[in-house]
């Protein structure tokens, strides 16, 4: 019997379409018309208020500015490199160009489209690893900004010792500790950084609960920390939260979240932020394929491009004099190669 | 004799069939309280079907629940309750993984190696519980859900670069290192729809020699006498400790081979983008096939399908979420139909035995039985 | 107040179940006080002051008799003093005898029974539904039983009395109801009628008799246990029940804390010979249980040699004792012989699945498992519409007739018997017995249980009396009377024996 069923399937499967025929919905429009572009979500989708959100904020930009006509798609849950191969290749298939992925995951389904789709530009957030002619590897420097938010956070530290909270324990995020412990070591030696993850992969929480960088933090404050740094995304906002009630610094990550409406009531203790322009990367590659001159291979976004950087919003942050020479000081060694940041701690 | 069979198939077709359909009307109600169009997704989802690549894609998602679901299943057979599927699933996966990168071995030698390290690590993994149930008398619930907590902990320790990790240059993912070519398992090519891993076939062969197992073993009798009445499978000599045990350690090793399609077929490697939640959907699938490996595959492949045919939905404007609210809808649907059919099912045979008593049925005993 | 008799399986807990709205009707009227009346829920019935005391108590162990009879029923009279003030009241006017504040685990039987009895007085029933009542009770507690029924009926309260033990029925009642096969096959008046014109009308056949009539018993022993002892760790160990023995009814103190646990069985040492039938009296939760689970390896007792046919088996599993020839019809069949959702042959192969012809080299053989289940259906006259209907659906006559059907077929050399012919009608009963001399004849040693004296007197070579985990007495089955072995039972009497009358003149029937 199940045997019979499997065999009905596959037969049903020899003779069926595939989506990627020119039958499919729409793909025939592609030549036509403004200019489509179309982002690949990460898991969380759009609504994270972290990363997704920053992308789909490039696209927003590329759709307000450049009329461009958006297109969006979500992963689900449990699915594999196929189902990503399956999304982007319905994406391109459908006349999108570029059509770009958010997350390193995507690197091996972008690899294999890329390839069948050679006309299509394909943005890849995160990855270098794998590259093309028609691959954009869009990638950042967030060490270097965590170095600088290290420096800072040495500088206005009483007790010697920071705070490093990071969502998930994964690479991406190790960048930003490697960065931040350098940044503090180099400007204060006997400073103490205090490291803890929320989760660990595949248990994607540390990105998303404000509730356990609540705890982290409150953790780290009675140990004496004064100022915490949160690459946590929507979780970091928890540790500002706590950071902020204890009347201590908080850092904050990705988008200048001094001026986060959600995070008014804490915004004086927010120092700074570390930027990084995920939205200005989409909306680069977007206006790089529109202006007919398609981004390729490795776009770095570092300091020296103000791809990452430190936000400065915050006026009690740009009184303290002392700490803002201290910081440009290290942009500029950096950006002239004279501190070389690590991307792993 | 062959009335009652049919009622039986009757009554065991009602529950699922109660549930499907519960769970599409109130899916339908759910859309239209959104002020969305209730056809139009399912029209999709339905055309999407129709492609081959999506079929490829079903039919492979189905070999990975299948499998799980057996797994889920065997416990279910005798009132355990293995939620660590997902757990066992990971680590199996990862190990194996590991193992398979590191060894290099001739061909199918190198798939059985992966293959079988893979099931001693479900196994192992589902032992724990297993071990602890009969002589602790932990329930099986409880610890299997910290097992599956420890098992994030442990994968992402153990796949840290400077433990077991590979970091490829560039990248912002970790993996296990590639599994050499030997060691993958050929799968079936269909063109443009892509390939439908081998290891599919192994998933539905394995479903056979469940049957086989449960219905035609004096073991798979004193699996489900346990499940059936834990009292009198005892009084009939089943070793209960034993047989929790047991049941563990092949629960656990079904689900050590969940991960092997995926593995063996396309990722070649373990990687923080391995698929995660396959056993946890694979609980609703048992459910819903009735713990028979028949009904499991046609449930597997609903959830495949439902999966798999909604992913595109959002381009088209169409929140995807609909499937997992189908999905939810399923279980409790599932949960509550069952029980209402059983009941029905048992009232209305004692009712039948009672008429056919009294209208002498018992005196023709013989020739009954003999028909 | 009104007896309603008949075999098990004829419809009694049916017509009662609809009586008390936890089933309905497909058709006919039932009328309270002249008035038709239709019920849906039990709450209906209780409305119409239609009172439903259970065979098995439903009685919370843990509550006193007050929040027992109070629960859910707070409504009525609160749950303070003057639900206290009721309760005395009603206990009072009906001398029941029941102290409000007595732990309910703390009770004996009979003082449960009259708590449920309470329990629907409470609710204002003005009929009382009473479900076998007196299954439970020792021949003493019957008699006190009677009287309080009595005073009920006394008081203007109409009794429904379901029974299918004949002279008690003609002790108490005042009008009597047969139905056989779901429909009344007639009635009778108890001033007139005799036990044996009612068996007929039940069965409409002659009456069986459990009377062994020659030994068989051999000099060959079967069985020997030598100082079987177990505690209450020992039992627990094995995972399911162990009823927990009651108190002692004369409110003797001194439970004997050994170690890990009061004992369960406290040095059992009996020797059951080829062709030897050994009953064991003794009021329910005395260690019968636990000896049966001891015998059957389902428990694990902390000393004492367990020797069958000359091999030591104490440690020997549950399996490889059924294999080794050990018969067993479990007390509660539905609990310990049954798989009640799966079919009649799949419920033959139960306990001997490794056995022939149920399996091969560890492959079922369906084909052969289910001829066989036919052979059994035919010869032990399982009354069914076939062998693939659960045994769920099947009367508890007939799912005991399929045990005992089983259990023969594999030619035990020693059956465990713990109550045969429970829930079993008179017909079906003199089959079981007649298969059990049958197998006795051919030296089958059986360890008989029942709560039915007449059973075991009957049928006994042997008999032993169980009390707080001890063979206390033992008495000859040939001049014992019920009433003698009922007081041993409560531990009245010890040592042997000595029957003064000389054969039972008991009116029972059976």
């Amino acid at each position: 019997m199940g045997i019979a069923s499997a065999a009905l399937a596959l037969s049903a499967t020899a003779c069926g379409k595939s989506s990627n025929d020119t039958g499919s919905s729409s793909s025939s429009s592609s030549a036509s018309g403004a200019l489509k572009a179309a982002i690949a979500y990460d898991i969380g989708g759009r609504g994270d208020q972290s990363f997704n959100d920053a992308a789909y904020a490039g696209l927003k930009k590329a759709e307000d500015e450049l009329g461009v006509k958006g297109a969006e798609a979500e992963p689900s849950q449990g699915e594999s490199d196929a189902d990503k191969v399956a999304r982007l290749t319905s994406l391109a298939r459908a006349g999108n160009n570029p059509v770009i992925g958010v997350g390193f995951s995507y690197a091996p389904a972008i690899e294999k489209v890329a390839k069948s789709f050679p006309k299509t530009t394909f943005g890849l957030i995160d990855d270098t690893s794998k590259t093309g002619p028609n691959i954009a590897n869009l990638v950042f420097n967030e060490e270097q900004g965590s170095y600088l938010a290290g420096v800072a956070a040495a500088k206005a530290s009483k007790t010697g010792t920071v705070g490093f909270i990071g969502g998930v324990e994964v690479p991406l995020i190790k960048k930003f500790e490697a960065g931040f412990t350098q940044g503090v070591k180099d400007t204060n030696p006997k400073a103490k950084v205090l490291t803890q993850y929320l989760t660990q992969p595949p248990n994607f929480d540390g990105f998303s609960k404000p509730d356990l960088g609540k705890a982290a933090a409150e953790g780290q404050l009675d140990k004496g920390a004064d100022v915490i740094y949160a690459a946590a995304g929507l979780a970091g906002a928890g540790a500002i939260e706590a950071t902020a009630t204890a009347g201590k610094w908080a850092i904050g990550v990705d988008s200048d979240q001094y001026k986060q409406a959600g995070l008014a009531a804490y915004k004086d203790h927010i120092l700074t932020s570390v930027t990084k322009d995920v939205s200005g990367s989409v909306y680069n590659v977007i206006k790089s394929v529109k202006d007919g001159k398609p981004q390729t291979g490795e776009i770095r976004y570092g300091l020296a491009t103000n791809g990452v950087g430190l936000a400065d919003s915050n006026p009690a942050y740009t009184k303290m004099t002392d700490l803002i020479a201290a910081v440009d000081k290290a942009k500029k060694e950096i950006v002239d190669g004279k501190i070389t940041v690590k991307t792993a701690p | 004799m062959m009335k009652i069979d049919k009622d039986k198939l009757i009554i065991g077709a009602a529950g699922p069939v109660l549930a499907l359909v519960t769970s599409f009307v109130l899916t339908v109600l759910v859309l239209l309280a959104t002020g969305l169009d209730p056809i139009e997704p399912i029209r999709l989802m339905i055309e999407n079907a129709g492609y081959s690549d999506v079929q490829v894609l079903i039919v492979n998602y189905t070999a990975i629940l299948y499998l799980a679901a057996l797994a889920v299943s065997i416990g279910f057979r005798m009132n355990l309750f293995n939620i660590g599927v997902e757990g066992q699933y990971r680590l199996a996966a990862m190990v194996s993984a590991l193992v398979g990168a590191a060894v290099d071995l001739p061909g199918p030698l190198h798939i059985l190696v992966i293959v079988l390290v893979a099931v001693a690590t479900g196994a192992l993994w589902a032992g724990i519980a297993g071990i602890l149930k009969t002589t602790r008398g932990v329930s099986e619930v409880v610890s299997t859900i910290m097992l599956n907590a420890i098992t994030t902990s442990l994968v992402a320790w153990l796949i840290l670069p400077k433990n077991f990790g590979v970091q490829p240059a560039g990248s912002n993912d970790l993996t296990t290192g590639q599994i050499p070519e030997s060691g993958w398992f050929p799968g079936i090519d269909m063109g443009e729809g892509g390939q439908i891993y081998g290891f599919t076939f192994v998933a539905l062969a394995l479903g056979v020699v469940y049957w086989f197992v449960i219905n035609r073993t004096r073991f798979g009798f004193d699996l489900r006498a346990t499940g059936e009445s834990e009292s009198a499978a005892q009084a009939s000599g089943v070793d209960a400790k034993k047989m929790i045990i047991t049941a563990m350690l092949i629960s656990g090793g079904l689900a050590g081979l969940a991960g092997m399609p995926i593995l063996l077929g396309e990722s070649h490697t373990y990687s923080l983008a391995f698929p995660v939640g396959v056993g946890f959907t694979a609980i609703t699938v048992a459910l819903l096939g009735r713990n028979h490996p028949v009904g499991i595959l046609f449930a597997a492949l609903l959830f495949a399908f439902l999966e798999k045919a909604s992913s595109s939905l959002d381009i088209a404007g169409y929140p995807k979420e609909i499937t997992q609210i189908m999905q939810g809808i399923i279980v409790i649907a599932v949960v509550v139909s069952y029980e209402l059919v059983r009941r029905y099912g048992l009232r209305r045979q004692q009712q039948k035995v009672g008429e056919e008593l009294a209208a002498g049925g018992a005196i023709k005993t013989d020739k009954e039985v003999t028909a | 107040m009104h007896a309603l008799i008949g075999e098990n399986g004829a419809g009694k807990s049916t017509l009662m179940k609809i009586l008390y709205g936890m089933q309905k009707p497909d058709e006919g009227t039932i009328a309270v006080d002249g008035e038709q009346v239709t019920f849906s829920t039990p709450g209906d019935a209780i409305a119409r002051g239609i009172g439903m005391v259970h065979q098995h108590f439903m009685l919370a162990d843990n509550l006193t008799v007050l929040e027992n009879v109070v629960l859910g029923g707070e409504k009525l009279h609160g749950i303070g003093a003057k639900a206290r003030k009721k309760i005395k009241e009603i206990s009072d006017a009906y001398g029941l005898g029941v102290r409000p504040d007595a732990l309910v685990e703390d009770l004996g039987v009979a003082e449960r029974q009259r708590v449920e009895i309470l329990k629907v007085l409470y609710r204002g029933a003005k009929i009382l539904i009473l479900d076998e009542p007196t299954a439970v009770l020792v021949p003493q507690e019957v008699d006190a039983l009677f009287d309080n029924l009595r005073e009920l009926k006394s008081e203007g309260l109409t009794v429904i009395f379901i029974s299918h033990k004949l002279g008690e029925v003609l002790k108490v009642a005042d009008d009597i109801t047969v139905i056989r096969r779901g429909t009344t096959v007639g009635t009778a008046d108890p001033k007139t009628a005799t036990t044996k014109q009612l068996a007929e009308l039940m069965v409409g056949s002659e009456l069986p008799s459990p009377e062994t009539r020659e030994s068989t018993v051999t000099d060959v022993p079967m069985l020997q246990v030598e100082g079987l002892t177990l505690t209450e760790a020992g039992a627990a160990a094995a995972v399911p029940l162990t009823t927990a023995a009651p108190p002692d009814p004369s409110g003797a103190v001194g439970l004997q804390e050994v170690g890990e646990g009061r004992k369960l069985l406290d040095d059992i040492s009996l020797t059951i010979h080829k062709g030897e039938i050994l009953g064991i009296a003794g009021v329910e939760g005395n260690g019968q249980t636990e000896l049966i689970e001891a015998l059957m390896g389902m428990n694990s007792p902390n000393a004492g040699v367990i020797t069958l046919d000359g091999e030591d088996i104490s440690a020997v599993s549950v399996r490889r004792r059924r294999e080794g020839g050990i018969g067993y019809i479990p007390e509660d069949r539905h609990r310990h012989g049954l798989l009640l959702e799966a079919p009649l042959w799949e419920n033959r192969i139960l306990g001997h699945v490794t056995e022939a012809p149920n399996s091969k080299r560890g492959i079922l053989d369906p084909k052969a498992a289910r001829k066989d289940t036919e052979r059994i259906v035919r010869e032990y006259d399982v009354r069914t519409p076939g062998i693939d209907v659960t045994a769920a659906s099947l009367s508890g006559g007939n799912q005991q007739k399929l045990i005992v059907g089983r259990e023969m077929s594999h030619n035990p050399k020693f059956l465990i018997a713990a109550h045969p012919t429970r829930g079993v009608d008179v017909g079906a009963q003199a089959q079981i017995w007649d298969a059990i001399r049958d197998a006795r004849r051919a030296g089958l040693a059986v360890l008989l249980i029942s709560a039915d004296l007449d059973e075991l007197i009957g049928l006994s070579d042997t008999l032993r009396v169980m009390y707080r985990g001890k063979l206390v007495a033992d008495a000859d089955p040939a001049t014992i009377t019920p009433e003698q072995l009922g007081s041993a039972m409560t531990g009245a009497a010890t040592g042997r024996l000595e029957g003064t009358e000389e054969q039972s003149e008991d009116g029972d029937a059976r």
